[in-house]
């Protein structure tokens, strides 16, 4: 808990919960993002619940429209014009960006815990663990996804039961990809957080009879993971832009989509920029979902938010 | 004739060139309480936590109800349900109500179903009168209620010997006497404890054997009369009048 580090981190974090942001503006902002994205999804996949699959909810002509009529604010009625026609087939790059980031952290922390307890309180497992870590992270994330997609060909290997879950298996090499590479850096945040947790817990936990396993299990890990959420939804952001990287290996995730679109009509910082506003909404929805976690789990006298 | 429930047979412990246990031998019965004293540094710690082998000892042995607990092939968390520990340092688990914390060794380790174990730490916390903090975080409760706590949660485990590593060290003054008044209630339900503290006057009420250890060795030993009032040896007097000035 004394560690410098870890307690910087987390006077960071008390002074950006201080700020009195907008905060009615960004409930309303995350509101209609996510109303509009979730309904967008509804139409798409029922078939045209309410529009046409892949027609804008408003048409873009009357938005330019809208323009004619004021002409001093025409730029933004065109820009606007601009985003609702293409808004529709970003979207569904959106759901895939949400589904490779969402998959990949899940799995990775499922394996960045035994990794991080390894390192922490293993012997030989210890190396075993920092080799693996070190072999992750000391390597691009697009060579590990070439390697897996390309050099394994791991769409030959997608099991039956997972085939056609989605249109193109190059979304199970992605996944593969980024939950073996997010796992690596997890166990870094989690291993930090294991070495928080003052060591007359895992003691204590010995002196009534719990093996390590147990003592690690019931005592370290409840508050080492604790302590690990704030690093922890660093790598959530990371990953949330790292997917985009599933485009070179052909996942029509939000990058791609954007990337096919602008090549098409050369608009590329119009496109760009609309993508941008898409994963600024994701990356800013994750982070204000990961604070309430934060403070859902927090435990009077425990880590930033118990105090 | 029934063996001492505790036997320590001349144990020896180092760390690196500090040697801070010589040839420590030692019994207790059932019911004993024996209360180890001396300078910080004097070894009273290590030979507490070699009993429940939180620390491994160099060489010697330990006995405990006639069965041998030093040796590779002993189940050190069979040895530790029987031995409960209570530290300087209170180590309650941070992110666990006093409830949780008392529940979790019945739970986990004695195997007790939820309600049962559930049962025995209210049963605990009440025995040392915190019966209404059993929902209280280890942060809300003030110093003496944690020790409190930690004497609760060492005993739900129903142990044959209780180690005391001065257990009121950490304390403010005032919040001392109700961890000794605990600790005394402990003494008249018959448990067998081994206590390391400076609280002389806990020590010269309840002992029924006293310890002074000095550089690792049993400077000297007896009942707590023959100690505080007629020592043998120079170091036990000067030890005894230093650490009474200072608490007086």
């Amino acid at each position: 808990m004394s560690e410098p580090v870890a307690d910087a981190v987390r006077e960071g974090e008390t002074a950006t919960r201080t700020i009195p942001a907008g905060r009615p503006l960004v409930v309303l902002a995350g509101g209609l993002f996510w109303g509009w994205l979730l309904l967008r999804w509804l139409n798409d996949w029922l078939g045209g619940l309410f529009v046409p699959r892949g027609e804008p909810f408003v048409s873009p002509e009357a938005v330019e429209a809208l323009g004619a009529a004021v002409p001093a604010l025409r730029g933004l009625f065109d820009s606007t014009a601009f985003a609702v026609t293409y808004l529709p087939a970003l979207s569904a790059g959106v759901w895939l960006t949400i589904v490779l980031t969402a998959t990949s952290i899940a799995l990775g922390f499922v394996l960045a815990v035994p990794l991080s307890v390894a390192r922490v309180y293993g012997r030989w497992t210890s190396y075993l663990s920092l080799a693996y870590t070190e072999l992750l992270r000391g390597t691009p994330l697009l060579a590990q996804l070439f390697v897996i997609y390309y050099g394994l060909n791991f769409v030959q290997y997608v099991p039956p039961l997972l085939d056609g879950v989605f249109a193109n298996n190059a979304v199970w090499a992605a996944i593969v990809g980024f939950t073996l590479n997010s796992a690596a850096y997890q166990a870094e945040y989690i291993r930090s957080a294991l070495l928080s947790v003052e060591s007359g817990q895992l003691t204590a936990g010995r002196a009534i009879g719990l093996t390590k396993l147990q003592a690690i299990r019931y005592v370290v890990l409840p508050q080492g993971l604790r302590f690990a959420i704030p690093g922890w939804t660093n790598e959530l952001i990371y990953l949330i832009k790292y997917s985009s990287l599933a485009a070179f290996i052909t996942v029509p995730e939000l990058f791609q989509r954007t990337n096919a679109i602008a090549s098409d009509n050369f608009r590329y910082t119009a496109m760009f920029s609309l993508a941008a506003l898409l994963y600024l909404a994701l990356v800013i929805s994750a982070s204000r979902l990961m604070n309430a976690v934060e403070d859902r789990v927090a435990i009077p006298g425990l880590g930033a938010r118990g105090r | 004739m029934s063996d001492p429930l505790l036997r320590v047979e001349r144990v020896s412990k180092s760390y690196g060139d500090e040697q801070v246990l010589r040839e420590i031998s030692f019994e207790m019965d059932r019911g004993d309480v024996t209360v180890l004293i001396g300078p910080s540094g004097s070894g009273k710690s290590t030979m507490l936590r070699c009993v429940n082998r939180l620390t491994e000892v160099d060489s010697g042995e330990i006995y405990l109800d006639g069965e041998r607990v030093t040796g590779p092939d002993v189940d050190v968390n069979e040895l530790r349900r029987q031995v409960g520990m209570v530290f300087q340092d209170f180590n309650l688990f941070a992110h666990l109500t006093a409830r949780g914390n008392v529940m979790l060794g019945p739970r986990q380790v004695l195997g007790l179903s939820k309600e049962e174990a559930r049962r025995r730490a209210d049963e605990q916390l009440a025995l040392v009168g915190l019966a209404d903090q059993a929902d209280s975080y280890p942060a809300e409760l003030s110093g003496g209620q944690k020790q409190r706590v930690g004497i609760a949660r060492a005993l739900a485990m129903e142990p044959k010997l209780m180690l005391f590593d001065e257990p009121t060290s950490a304390l403010d003054p005032e919040l001392i006497g109700e961890v000794l008044e605990v600790m005394r209630d402990l003494v008249e339900r018959g448990m067998t404890m081994l206590v390391v503290t400076h609280e002389m006057s806990f020590a010269r009420s309840v002992a029924s054997e006293i310890m002074f250890l000095d550089g690792g060795r049993i400077v000297e030993r007896g009942p707590p009369e023959q100690l505080f009032e007629r020592p043998e040896h120079d170091r036990t007097a000067t030890f005894l009048r230093r650490i009474t000035q200072l608490h007086s």
